[in-house]
């Protein structure tokens, strides 16, 4: 009797964790609805990347662009060479599992001048992949984003402030805002830094790349960073789309980023932040490059619209 | 899930159902209903205190979801109110125990040369579990009388090794504890795990008593 005394204990013990964990989940249906989704894609396969470039960095460009999947892009403007949120794991944060793999190797990124991170989020601020990088680069981290920094042994670690630039030996990184939430793990944002997100102006010999991260649409932001830049390249994320209301506030669907597009009087924009991991509810895999697409050809902008696929390198000069 | 919650974690605490549970599969014995003043029983009212503050607690976490606090003391310390479970082997018996922590000092050698690598009970995740050196005191309210006593408290020094992904999703954790309940005060040697982003560690401690360990599954929201 005894033992059944203890094991029906602990069934009622291991029944009050699981309960715990159901009611984390059950709390709320949108939450139950992600995890469902990030459950239901942990076996799904890895794309491959067809066609890699496995030299992105040359002596005989002056200008390009690297989109490496999601918000990852390698910049190379003439000598200097920048990454943004490099994310090249498999998974980021446990549970969000990438749907292709990374556009590049990173051990093909050879010299490093500067990594910069926009905020937080597992899929922005990816500890495993900050790892493979080259430490003589310049790590800049959003406003208060210390706390959440761990020492990668990077030559320079600095943490942004908005409107602040810095600058390097005549390159140039301007932290600007943008709209998006706070925290890691969701549960930390009510004490975590107060808006520890940005976006990044880069300007280096005469050539100007605004980097949004993460952002919804906000007009007075962009409408503010335009005048104060005159943008050739900008990196606007597009997805996650659904569910809307939810995603609105805090991300652009491609619509709104083709209004951002048009308020920052930018000449190119290129599309991230999207057809990487698998995000959001959206109906199925490409479905935000799909709506991009079609705006595209609707409103006849393919030359100043560069929908890229991951591993695209875009040579502008 | 909520009233799943409340039920399975009331009929961990209270001692009536599971006695109801053992009576039902010992059919010589009669069914008795648990009596009204049990319900009102110290333990039961913790109890009840523990739920509210677990409702209380995500309902903050909502609330949070929709702004970005400015201080968030509060919230922070109504996370500090949810307690960790924990079970204790002890001679004749295995009662259950809530057992709530907190951290007077953490230093952390992980984390980035931007920040101060002291800590004092407001500990960020990340500074635990890339790597740290912390130091505990926790309090615990037992299912049953250990000795004279509900209660029970420890300090600890708990190292915290990074594994994967600088810690974030697999930390070791390797201590010392010393305990004070049922009369005794005995020193447990700690090993366990930390992972989901240092958010969940499961710990197993053991004494040089063999018949005298512990495991806990603790939640650290700081």
């Amino acid at each position: 009797m005894t033992t059944i005394r203890s094991q029906a204990r602990h069934v009622l013990f291991c029944s009050s964790v699981l309960a715990f964990f159901g009611f984390l989940s059950g709390c709320s249906p949108l939450v139950s609805r992600f995890t469902a989704r990030a459950v239901d894609q942990l076996g799904e396969p890895i794309r491959p990347v067809i066609h890699k470039v496995a030299v992105p960095l040359r002596s005989d460009v002056g200008f390009s662009i690297l989109w490496v999947g999601h918000a990852t892009v390698l910049i190379q403007i003439r000598d200097k060479v920048l990454i943004t949120d490099p994310a090249f794991t498999k998974t980021v944060g446990l549970l969000a599992k990438r749907s292709v793999e990374p556009g590049i190797d990173p051990a093909a990124i050879t010299r490093l001048n500067a990594i910069l991170i926009s905020h937080l989020h597992f899929d922005h601020f990816s500890y495993g992949s900050l790892d493979m990088l080259p430490k003589e680069a310049t790590l800049i981290v959003p406003p208060g984003a210390g706390e959440y920094t761990p020492e990668f042994g990077f030559a320079i670690t600095r943490e942004a402030k908005t409107w602040e630039a810095i600058e390097e030996d005549s390159l140039r990184i301007t932290p600007v805002p943008v709209q998006h939430f706070g925290g890691r793990y969701g549960f930390d944002v009510p004490w975590g830094p107060v808006r520890p997100y940005t976006g990044y102006v880069i300007e280096y010999k005469g050539i100007t790349l605004f980097f949004a991260g993460d952002t919804g649409y906000n007009p007075d932001y962009f409408k503010e960073i335009g005048r104060r830049f005159h943008i050739d390249v900008a990196l606007l994320p597009i997805a996650p789309v659904e569910p809307r209301e939810f995603m609105k506030r805090v991300h652009t669907d491609p619509a709104e980023a083709l209004q951002a597009f048009e308020d920052l009087g930018a000449k190119i924009m290129i599309p991230i932040h999207h057809d990487t991991f698998f995000q959001g509810l959206e109906p199925e895999v490409g479905y935000a490059k799909k709506l991009m697409q079609a705006l595209i050809e609707e409103r006849g902008l393919q030359d100043r619209v560069k929908l890229l696929t991951i591993g695209e390198q875009l040579v502008l000069k | 899930m909520l009233p799943l919650t409340v039920f399975f974690a009331l009929s961990t605490w209270s001692q009536e159902p599971i006695a109801f549970f053992n009576r039902f599969l010992d059919m010589n014995k009669p069914v008795n209903t648990p009596s009204m003043q049990s319900w009102f029983h110290p333990r039961c009212l913790l109890l009840w205190l523990v739920c509210a503050t677990i409702i209380v607690s995500f309902s903050a976490l909502a609330q949070a979801e929709r702004r970005d606090s400015e201080s968030g003391f509060e919230s922070w310390l109504t996370f500090q109110t949810i307690p960790s479970m924990m079970v204790i082997s002890h001679p004749g018996d295995i009662p259950f125990a809530f057992e709530w922590e907190a951290t007077p000092l953490l230093y952390s050698f992980g984390m980035t040369r931007l920040v101060s690598p002291w800590y004092s009970f407001k500990v960020s995740q990340a500074a635990r579990f890339t790597g740290s050196i912390e130091l505990k005191a926790t309090g615990q309210i037992s299912t049953r009388k250990m000795g004279s006593s509900y209660f029970g408290s420890s300090a600890q020094l708990i190292g915290h090794i990074p594994l994967m992904e600088r810690g974030e999703y697999l930390g070791l954790n390797v201590g010392v504890a010393k305990y004070a309940f049922a009369g005794s005060s005995p020193w447990f040697k700690v090993v366990g795990i930390s992972t989901l982003f240092g958010l969940l560690e499961f710990n197993f401690k053991h004494s040089s008593d063999p018949e005298i360990w512990m495991g806990t599954i603790e939640f650290r929201f700081f």
